[in-house]
């Protein structure tokens, strides 16, 4: 083998540092170079810094992000969030390894085109299934694909290769909106899951048409309205203030939405357009129907209920301002509380109104969040730190990436008022890795609002001063965990530690910490601007103002809601959601990701409070919401989140690190069609060793999943240790059939992917059992609704 | 100084006090395995988990902080079921035999890898110590014993089982033939009697084990002298006399009586040996062609004791019948014909005796734990001969068939050495052992059995010129300093992570992986001898578990 080049590693060292710390983000640029991790690039970098060999091969082996071993050209990130997981994103998994011929262990095609791998949450759960494939240079060409099956995989492998020929074409830079603003709008969001569902080609295509058309109009970024459900989703703002909505755009469309808002600035263009237009017309093939096809209106039955029950506080102005625009935030208040607070306020002052908003903490337990910010005010010691909690890493929820892309000076104004209450001159935002965008994005916003001094040394000429830090996660879902997440920023492995004492009193390097999440942050400005009672108003009497919730799974309208505490459940997934697709029942709400548990159907009434979820077995969690419907299997679902915990259990306390596992092995056996009698009692038993004897959250929120299950839903465990799976989702336990509705089109044998079923044009066609491997391809691709599942 | 209570009992410690030091003070023991004094608290192996009034979980208390007025308990069935669990996940996920599969499958349960290694080490004189410490005959065993320990032996995976019948023969054999035969320490005579009936090889072992044990023991039998089926039964090419005449007259030389020509029942009656004699042991073995002195259909009832058509009814682990002070072991409680388990029997039924005799209650012999890897998967038999000599079986060419000296150590350095070689001082199995855990509760798939040794060209622990040269690399002598690593065994408490780093190792140990697939590694697969180039012994002292133990253990 040739000798690897290390210069880049001397490199990275200069730029990045020598200190202990730096572990995790000098192995992120030399992943990012080598595309894995060198073992010679890692001594190299323990001969350059402070860091020792145990701390590089802890690290580097404890983060899923990192690769030890090389990998192909692009890597193919297969999404297996809870949403994904519920359509078939392990099928589409299966799909491309077979596709690529690539082997049981290996994860590589024999070309080094592709590695596949399977990732936690790509945080796009409205379009499930989603997968990610990562160009050369790894975060910018990156194309996600969503709404997948099996049967598309070699069309999506095809495309992506066309589009890299083509990549060629770099994002163009968003024109100052200053000098255009008295001008009409177009926006639309380009946050991670509106670009996978398209809106980026939208965006192009209509900055495209807006410079050839030559209209007085500016396209524009703006934060995400959350409607995931109706992307690409272009409003288009006129001067006077009114407003036109476009669902589900595509970017031939773009022109003639410019069009038939914008008149073009000279005549000649005009006719020049509408040749242009007739051009594309008999261009493009296809029966040209206007395009108010797509026009919805706020007052249309459907969106009207995804909004009405909805109150924007975290996401306040969603769809309206551009994420980046320091001048637009501040002109919509922004910044308006932190000076207040500055400048008429004691820090004392400033707790007792988060005190009297009644709020609590939106990362999953709900401590109260007054208590949280005297323990670490009252702290006599001089240096105190904050930190941002944006490690979401439940699969199925994206509220925290959505709010980092979208609203990023609201958190920092939040983390800055909150720096100021208690005391502390430095933090850190904590975001993982799957979020690049929202890493962007928030690192621009630091940037521009120290520039504006709204950050750095004498904010706003109060005297207070805070330095605000990006670190970036390499893929832990324990990271979540604050000591873990302090850990991690020490540049430790993120195992999590006994607590007392709490990061209160002993956080980041041994001093009094604060941590919240991003959405306790994201409110703070609002509750300082309306007052804590307005706050206090909202919500039910222990769970006060709003909750930002991920709606996904198999409900009709999904996306990023935000609602009052106390609604129900039902109201969610009814009245928000519009009920599930399709002629399906709801079955089961999955709230709090793997931390949380299964709320059935016939308990929908409950309220979206603290202590009423914990009451069935759920949990607020972070706030993912999957409904679930009569084809999900509960033993699946079950089995699902304790691969997922076992997998990022960080491996400490025996507890987690085996219990889940053998928890997982039971589930396995359940779902394999090997469970035993005893099966159920022996997994409710460890369940609730576990429960009460892990160290940290992970552990003893982990077996949620599996008792709530089984409190709701044993009668599937029990048919499960007959070899039967009711919803027929357990592969082992089912077989596909084709009923006499066969039309013999043929389309299931041209597409099995395992030639189970032999060609029969015009005749009844038959599955070979023992070929057939369950994919459920012949399932969706025919037409006569003629393959049955037992 | 905040005073607190551990179940109910009011103790005052420093503010900074662990729970666990609380405890400490008051005398109460809390089991530990990945806490060490003057470590810093782990947290991970949970067996120190107590119950803290007032809080919904268990906590550790080798890092829970006391808090004044804090009410604990220590030892309550909810902690106790937890301390069981986290054992039970834990060997759910261990990799080793506690013992080797030899040992496990010789009734006698002999310690067979320490004679194998004592004999390698040329210490004959401790092997025969470790041989006589089960079986009571061992030269005459080395002759006639089917040797089930051969079908259990891995290196059969390999190549051939190693001999362990004939390298128990030739320590056996060396010993007769030396001017002063091993005999075992004898405690002070007691002022009790023990009457065993039959002088066959249960008989015999019995009262070799209770002579030691301290009790007079008068052996009765219907023959002119002592031996039973083995004097009369066994075929003299098969078993030499002299050879049994020898054994024999060593136990007499620790005190037994032989009484020959005494039938109990006819010549002599139960009733009067119970009240002669302060516990009786039946040996007689069974009546057959070549054994026509043993039980006759019907003739233990007639002596009042319980029986059936296959023998003698005893309780199966204690051997007591029916008959208080009566107990029975050998062929007349089971046709098995197996001299070896006549042979255990009669040392299992003398603990029991003991107990009965010191007025304790009768349990019989404790079965020591242990855990098994049981099949071997595939490439791991190769990972086992890391640590021992990769020659074929030797083929004996001594006298009347046994092993010459030079062969003995040749075919004792085949032996894979299987069992742990921490078993005696594993808090994990001291602790299954203590909380009644089982290792085959929680099953899942097993890891691969792996291990490493400091210096892998130090592998041979005989010093024979004609074996391949002893490598001692650079690392020094055989000796002390050889240390083995097996991950199976590891239970990731990183005791010796914290040992490496705090003796300034260089490279040292770290954690790799993460949730189940953490391991304690050296980093960027580099050997354990670079790892830890002056810690080695601190980190296998501070290693809980047979992880990380000296290479030799003799």
């Amino acid at each position: 083998m040739d000798e690897l080049d290390l210069t880049f590693v001397d490199q990275a060292v200069e730029k990045i540092g020598t200190g202990p710390e730096k572990v995790l983000e000098l192995l992120q640029a030399v992943q990012e170079h080598f595309r894995y991790l060198p073992n010679e690039a890692l001594e190299r970098v323990c001969e350059l810094t402070q860091i020792s060999p145990a701390s590089i091969a802890g690290v580097s082996t404890f983060y899923s992000q990192f690769r030890h071993r090389p990998a192909g050209r692009h890597i193919i990130r297969v999404c297996i969030g809870t949403a994904c997981h519920v359509k078939g994103g392990g099928q589409v998994y299966d799909a491309f390894k077979r596709q690529l011929g690539i082997g049981e262990e290996e994860d590589t095609d024999p070309q080094k085109l592709f590695t596949v791998e399977k990732v936690a949450c790509l945080g796009c759960c409205m379009l499930a299934p989603v997968i990610q494939i990562q160009g050369q240079a790894i975060q910018i060409d990156s194309i996600t694909y969503g709404h997948l099956s099996s049967e598309q995989v070699p069309v999506v492998l095809r495309d992506f290769l066309e589009q890299q020929k083509a990549s060629a074409l770099q994002a163009d830079k968003p024109e100052s909106l200053r000098e255009i603003m008295d001008l009409g709008e177009i926006r639309i969001c380009l946050c991670s899951s509106c670009v996978a569902g398209g809106s980026g080609k939208v965006y192009k295509a209509l900055r495209k048409a807006v410079k050839e058309t030559g209209v007085r109009a500016v396209v524009k970024s703006v934060g995400c309205s959350g409607m995931s459900y109706l992307v690409p989703l272009v409003e288009v703002v006129l001067a006077d203030g009114t407003s036109f909505r476009y669902a589900r755009i595509q970017p031939a469309d773009a022109r003639a939405i410019v069009l038939r808002h914008f008149k073009p600035k000279q005549i000649g263009r005009k006719i020049k357009n509408a040749v242009s237009t007739m051009l594309d017309k008999i261009l493009t093939d296809k029966a040209w129907e206007p395009v108010t096809r797509y026009s919805i209106d706020v007052r249309d039955r459907p969106m009207a209920g995804f909004l009405d029950k909805q109150l924007h506080i975290a996401t306040e102005n969603y769809g309206d301002i551009d994420p980046i625009d320091l001048d637009e935030y501040v002109r919509n208040d922004g910044f308006e509380a932190l000076q207040r607070c500055l400048s008429q306020m004691g820090p004392k002052e400033v707790i007792t109104e988060i005190e009297r908003s009644g709020l609590r903490g939106r990362g999953g337990a709900g401590y109260s969040t007054y208590l949280k910010w005297s323990a670490v005010s009252d702290s006599r010691s001089k240096k105190k730190y904050v930190i941002c909690n944006g490690d979401e890493g439940d699969p199925g929820a994206f509220m925290d990436r959505m709010l980092m892309e979208s609203y990023p000076y609201r958190i920092i104004e939040g983390i800055t008022i909150a720096a100021y209450s208690v005391g502390a001159d430095e933090g850190y935002l904590y975001i993982r890795a799957e979020y690049p965008l929202a890493i962007r994005r928030m690192s621009q916003a630091i940037d521009n609002a120290a520039q504006r001094g709204f950050l750095g040394d004498d904010i706003v000429k109060s005297g207070f001063s805070l330095r605000l830090k990006i670190i970036a996660g390499a893929g832990a879902f324990v990271c979540g965990e604050e000591t873990a997440l302090i850990a991690s920023i020490e540049g430790r492995r993120g195992m999590p530690r006994l607590r007392p004492p709490y990061p209160v009193e002993s956080g980041l390097w041994g001093k009094p910490t604060l941590i919240n999440n991003v959405e306790t942050y994201a409110v703070v400005p609002w509750i300082i601007r309306n007052g804590p009672e307005a706050f206090a108003r909202l919500g039910t009497s222990s769970s006060k103002g709003t909750k930002v919730f991920a709606l996904a799974g198999k409900v009709a309208r999904g996306g990023l809601i935000e609602v009052p505490m106390g609604v129900s459940i039902h109201q969610i997934i009814e009245d928000i959601g519009g009920g599930i697709a399709g002629d399906l029942r709801l079955k089961a709400v999955q709230v709090g990701g793997p931390s949380g548990g299964c709320v059935p159907a016939e308990l929908a009434h409950i309220p979206v409070d603290f202590e009423a979820l914990n009451d069935v077995g759920a949990m607020m969690g972070s706030g993912g919401i999957v409904a679930l419907d009569e084809t999900d299997c509960m033993v699946d679902i079950a089995r699902y989140f304790l691969d997922f915990t076992q997998n990022q259990s960080c491996g400490k306390c025996t507890f987690c690190r085996i219990g889940t596992r053998r928890m997982l092995d039971i589930l396995e056996r359940l779902c394999n069609g090997q469970g035993k009698k005893t099966d159920i009692e022996e997994l409710e038993h460890l369940a609730q060793m576990v429960q009460k004897t892990s160290l940290c959250g992970l552990g003893k929120t982990a077996p949620n999943p599996v008792l709530s299950t089984i409190k709701y839903f044993r009668d599937e465990y029990e048919a499960h240790i007959e070899k039967r799976c009711p919803a027929g989702k357990c592969t082992a336990l089912i077989t596909y059939s084709i009923t006499d509705d066969c039309i013999g089109c043929s389309l299931c044998a041209q597409r099995c992917p395992a030639d189970a079923i032999e060609m029969k044009p015009y005749e009844k066609h038959e599955i070979d059992p023992e070929k057939c491997i369950r994919c459920g391809t012949c399932k969706s691709v025919c037409q006569s609704n003629a393959i049955k599942v037992q | 100084m905040p005073k607190l209570f551990i179940d109910n009992r009011e103790v005052e410690v420093d503010k900074d006090a662990t729970i666990l030091d609380a405890a400490g003070k008051l005398g109460i023991e809390i089991p530990t395995m990945c806490f060490l004094k003057d470590y810093k608290p782990s947290t991970s192996c949970m067996i120190c988990v107590v119950k803290v009034n007032g809080l919904d979980n268990l906590v550790p208390a080798c890092g829970t902080v006391v808090k004044d007025g804090m009410r604990v308990e220590s030892s309550s069935d909810q902690v106790r079921q937890a301390r069981k669990a986290a054992l039970e996940l834990l060997l759910s996920d261990h990799v080793g035999d506690c013992l080797g599969p030899c040992q496990v499958i010789c009734p006698a349960r002999m310690n067979i890898p320490l004679m194998i290694r004592q004999i390698a080490a040329g210490k004959f004189r401790e092997a025969i110590a470790t041989v006589k410490k089960d079986i009571a005959l061992p030269a005459v065993l080395g002759r006639i014993c089917p040797k089930p320990c051969e079908k259990g032996c891995r290196r059969a995976v390999f190549d051939e089982a190693v001999s362990i019948g004939l390298l128990k023969r030739y320590v056996a054999d060396l010993d007769l033939q030396s001017s002063n035969p091993y005999l075992p320490s004898c405690k002070p005579t007691q002022d009790k009697r023990v009457a065993i009936v039959g002088a066959g090889p249960a008989g015999l072992a019995a009262s070799y084990y209770l002579q030691q044990a301290g009790f007079r023991c008068t052996v009765f039998d219907d023959h002119e002298k002592p031996g039973g089926m083995l004097r009369y039964a066994v075929p003299k090419e098969h078993l030499p006399i002299e050879v049994l005449n020898k054994e024999i007259a060593l136990i007499e030389k620790l005190g037994m009586r032989f009484k020959g020509q005494t039938r109990i029942g006819t010549d002599l009656l139960m009733e009067d040996l119970r009240k002669d004699f302060d516990a009786v042991f039946v040996a007689v073995g069974q009546r057959r062609k070549a054994s026509p002195s043993g039980l006759k259909p019907g003739e233990a009832e007639s002596m009042g004791i319980e029986a059936s058509p296959n023998g003698i009814t005893v309780n199966g682990k204690t051997y007591q019948t029916n008959l208080t002070g009566v107990f029975a072991g050998g062929d007349a409680v089971h046709k098995r014909r197996l001299t070896v388990r006549a042979v255990a029997d009669g040392k299992e039924a003398a603990v029991s005796i003991n107990q009965y005799l010191s007025g304790s209650s009768v349990t019989g012999p404790v079965k020591e734990f242990n855990t098994r890897i049981g099949k071997l998967m595939d490439g791991e038999i190769e990972k086992f001969l890391a640590c021992a000599d990769k020659a074929e079986r030797t083929s004996p060419s001594g006298k009347d068939g046994g092993f010459t000296d030079r062969q003995a150590r040749k075919e004792a350095v085949r032996c894979l050495h299987c069992d742990c070689r921490k078993a005696d001082t594993c808090k994990l199995r001291q602790y299954a052992r203590d909380y009644g855990a089982r290792p085959t509760r929680y099953k899942g798939e097993r890891r691969l059995f792996t291990q490493q040794l400091q210096s892998p060209t130090n592998c041979h622990l005989g010093k024979d010129s004609s074996l391949p040269e002893v490598q001692t690399g650079g690392s020094g002598s055989i000796g002390a300093g050889d240390i083995i690593y097996e991950a199976g065994k590891c239970i990731d408490c990183g005791l010796c992570i914290q040992t490496a780093a705090a003796a300034g190792e260089e490279l040292g140990l770290t954690f790799v992986g993460r949730g189940f697939d953490v391991r304690v590694a050296v980093p960027f697969d580099r050997s354990i001898a670079q790892a830890l180039k002056h810690s080695a012994d601190q980190c296998v002292n501070a290693c809980p578990t047979g992880a990380l133990a000296f290479r030799i253990s003799l």
